[in-house]
């Protein structure tokens, strides 16, 4: 086996997490390999490294803003669930009234207005003077 | 481990004293794993809060197929990876130059016995080193040295946070480990 194989060896060796038979082959390497013995020993001094980092404490408060942070994310998520219904509502709303305006007001695009029809009747003098007065009230009383 | 799994189940069902145990219990736990991969503890506390909100609105989807902890764990290392890409824009440098007065106190540290005591001053000083060379490696390298070297987690642990191979696990903490020798090589000069 090479060095390089022990050497990975070696470093599952200190975490403890090597088989029985990888160690004893291990160990026996050990003895005749200064190589890796000095690498064992890197490899001890980078765990005592790390076991002198001390735990460092959260900002102050960290439970008390976590909570102010779920109460802002609830609204959040309360106003994305929202949204989408509150928008189809009003288009479906603008939809119907447009549909209403619509149908008051169809007369005014598909026919001619009275008056104008009058006034070019009066023109070409195809009726006589009084006759804008009949009309308008036969249309208007029949449009009632 | 069970009393994890006991705090969730009472949460899901509504009790929000449950979590805010849950959230006293790891809260260390998380906070120091951030800032060991992160190096910051501004963002370290950001990210950690963000995490237990994940933690808070995703906890129906905990199913209990891992212990707590490490369904946490992954969320933390997920969490740091989301911020880190978020810094692939900026220019990073893994290049660390350790002050002459830096490289002595580590000699200094290392050269005392096991079980020795070292001066809180002393210890404090180590800190800002330790990070400093952590923070010169790259992410993958970081967060598994943090996982093993600061959280002390099993292999097992690792490969089910990391979605890796046990196999994989044994290689990256190897290739960690050389990559960290290399930036202190002024410990082992004669290699």
């Amino acid at each position: 086996m090479s060095c390089k194989r022990f050497k990975v060896l070696l470093s599952a060796y200190v975490d403890q997490e090597i088989g029985k038979d990888e160690e004893e082959e291990l160990l026996e390497h050990l003895k005749i390999c200064s190589g890796c013995t000095r690498e064992l020993e890197y490899l001890k001094d980078i765990k005592r490294i790390f076991l002198l980092k001390e735990k460092k404490e959260p900002e102050e408060f960290f439970e008390t803003r976590l909570l102010e942070r779920i109460k802002d994310r609830r609204k959040q998520l309360l106003l994305e669930a929202y949204l989408p219904v509150f928008k189809k509502s009003i288009f479906v709303v603008l939809i119907f009234l447009l549909l209403i305006a619509g149908f008051l007001n169809y007369k005014k695009f598909f026919y001619p207005r009275p008056t104008e029809v009058i006034s070019d009747l009066l023109i070409n003098g195809q009726v006589e003077e009084n006759f804008e007065g009949e009309v308008l009230a036969i249309y208007y009383g029949s449009a009632r | 481990m069970a009393e994890d799994f006991e705090l969730v189940g009472k949460f899901k069902k509504g009790d929000q004293h449950a979590f805010e145990l849950l959230v006293r219990k790891h809260k260390m736990a998380v906070f120091n794993t951030i800032y060991s991969i992160m190096g910051n503890t501004q963002e370290a506390d950001d990210i950690a809060q963000e995490v237990f909100l994940k933690v808070f609105t995703k906890a129906g989807s905990f199913r209990g197929e891992s212990s707590f902890s490490t369904w946490l764990y992954r969320i933390v290392v997920n969490s740091c990876l989301d911020e880190l890409k978020k810094r692939k824009n900026k220019i990073i440098s893994y290049e660390t130059e350790f002050s002459e007065g830096e490289k002595l106190k580590l000699k200094d540290v290392l050269a005392t016995r096991e079980g020795d005591i070292i001066e809180d001053l002393r210890k404090k000083e180590l800190q800002d080193i330790i990070q400093k060379a952590m923070d010169s490696l790259p992410e993958k390298d970081r967060i598994i040295l943090t996982l093993k070297e600061i959280e002390g987690l099993s292999y097992n642990e690792i490969s089910q946070i990391m979605k890796i191979s046990l196999g994989k696990v044994k290689i990256w903490l190897f290739r960690a480990r050389q990559k960290l020798k290399e930036k202190l090589s002024f410990l082992y000069p004669e290699e």
